[in-house]
């Protein structure tokens, strides 16, 4: 017996990405989360919840089914339990969490998320919890585990649900009319991501974590403050990301006329995670033109102005509609779809900002957290992107690339230089 | 002239159908900012007191203060709109 579930156009993105990674040879379109915890914590206990999960939400059992239109394939029972693995580790972990993250989920067979908890000598235990993003989103994410941990956490029924009723079919047709003007815009002014660079480096995906003590995290966010208002948090991470991009791209001599960032916006009703296992997020193209970027004020009136008229047109979710409309498509035809919109590109850089959502996570099955990471995915072009988020109220910045668009002292010299103008715009 | 009244009314009826779930107990005294209202929120907001009063209220008028809660926002909109 299974039942089926239709994919909404958050999660076609999602796994139009993941089929991008995989074309190129990269593991796929999973992201990870790391907790640091103090001490180590009993599998068993790990097992018996994760079960516990299973029964009670199907779709951890499903598997990507394409028929007329994907969507998930749900069991009502479990064929495979979710993996948790064991290692051991006197040093090294950073390097062992890497391989991880590059270590293919075999999604077509049900494998939608791993645990690896990695064991260290001083009793601490790392656990890395890897799972596809066609599931589900960072926020997510991270309710997810909070509720591995609390089971007096509840958690809807109803996975997932579809966001919003779809509209009527000229409803659809003229946001994909207003889709289409609005990449023709963007392509005015032609926007280059960073090329394949280091075309025989490994297809692998590499990342480093900026942390940011209280005091740095008063000062940013003072900073942000000054610049883009009081909620301004994740435009001034925006902002920030944009210059140094651009920046990087003088540097390295890449040319292009302009930059494309995907500003996520939730999609959830504040005050509400539900539902958990979905991709309920929307992507805010935001276009900017190098004298956007002269100052930070500059960028800041571009973002707003931009975000604003999104808002009156009611144009936020085009590509979501999009995608939802092509869905039937194949993905090797859909991906050059979405990629002959902006001839060629999908974005200039990856950006996500969580925000303070989840701050429940100070726990894990009985182990104080130490620390936490997010470790998100990119796709091969542009190869580049920073998701921001708060841990015990301390900002933290993951950067992330393909090693075939940056090298690690490429990279590291990104993350150190977004950093510093972070606490210094 | 304005009421402050009138306009908190007006803004927690649209911030529980627009903004907030369903589920969430919104009280003109509820922490906006704690219950999740971001910048795309106070946009969407500012947009809804555009067309609902016919004045668009600049975000930088918005302070930290303002945003403490329904009431405190929907008396300075009260204050801007009055100004003209």
């Amino acid at each position: 017996m299974s039942n089926s579930a239709a994919f909404n156009g958050s999660d076609q993105i999602m796994r139009t990405f993941d089929y991008e990674l995989r074309r190129h040879g990269f593991a796929g379109n999973q992201c990870q989360i790391v907790l640091e915890l103090a001490k180590k914590i009993s599998s068993e206990k790990l097992r018996a919840r994760l079960a516990a999960f299973q029964k009670e939400f199907p779709i951890l059992n499903a598997r990507v089914e394409k028929l007329w239109r994907p969507r998930w394939d749900i069991p009502w029972e479990a064929k495979r339990e979710i993996a948790i693995r064991i290692h051991h580790s006197s040093a090294g972990g950073p390097m062992m969490i890497q391989q991880l993250l590059n270590e293919p989920l075999l999604v077509e067979q049900g494998e939608l998320m791993r645990f690896d908890l990695i064991e260290h000598a001083n009793d601490g235990t790392d656990v890395v919890f890897t799972w596809t993003h066609l599931l589900m989103d960072a926020v997510s994410a991270e309710h997810f585990l909070s509720a591995v941990s609390d089971e007096k956490i509840v958690l809807p029924k109803d996975n997932p649900q579809p966001a919003g009723a779809p509209e009527k079919w000229p409803e659809r047709l003229d946001l994909m009319k207003k889709s289409v003007e609005q990449l023709d815009k963007f392509c005015e002014q032609q926007p280059r991501a960073l090329k394949t660079r280091h075309a025989d480096a490994p297809r692998e995906l590499s990342y480093r974590v900026e942390k940011f003590s209280d005091e740095e995290t008063k000062l940013i966010r003072n900073n942000s403050t000054k610049l883009c208002g009081p909620l301004g948090d994740a435009q001034f991470h925006a902002v920030i990301a944009a210059l140094e991009l651009h920046r990087l791209h003088e540097k390295v001599g890449a040319q292009t006329k302009s930059y494309i960032l995907p500003m996520p916006v939730g999609l959830r009703p504040k005050g509400k995670i539900e539902p958990l296992f979905s991709n309920l997020v929307d992507m805010l193209m935001i276009q900017l033109l190098p004298e956007h970027l002269e100052t930070p004020q500059k960028t800041v009136t571009a973002i707003k102005s931009q975000a604003m008229q999104a808002l009156k047109d009611n144009s936020l979710g085009y590509g979501r509609k999009l995608a939802e409309l092509f869905s039937f498509l194949p993905l090797a035809l859909f991906i050059r779809v979405l990629k002959h919109g902006l001839k060629g590109e999908i974005c200039s850089i990856f950006f996500g900002d969580t925000a303070n959502v989840n701050p429940k996570l100070e726990n894990f099955l009985g182990a104080r957290v130490e620390n936490f990471t997010h470790i998100p995915a990119v796709t091969p072009s542009p190869g580049l992107g920073v998701i921001f988020y708060y841990f015990r109220s301390e900002l933290r910045a993951t950067v992330v690339n393909a090693k075939t668009v940056l090298n690690e002292t490429e990279a590291a010299e990104f993350a150190t230089s977004l950093r510093q103008r972070l606490l210094n715009p | 002239m304005i009421q402050a009244t009138d306009i908190e009314t007006e803004l927690l009826t649209f911030l529980r159908r627009d903004i907030f779930a369903p589920d969430v107990n919104l009280t003109p005294e509820t922490d906006l900012v704690g219950a999740g209202f971001d910048s795309m929120s106070l946009v969407k907001t500012l947009l809804h007191v555009e067309q609902k009063f016919g004045k668009w209220i600049p975000e930088g008028e918005i302070t930290g203060d303002a945003l403490a809660n329904t009431r405190a926002l929907a008396a300075t909109v009260a204050r801007i709109l009055n100004e003209q």
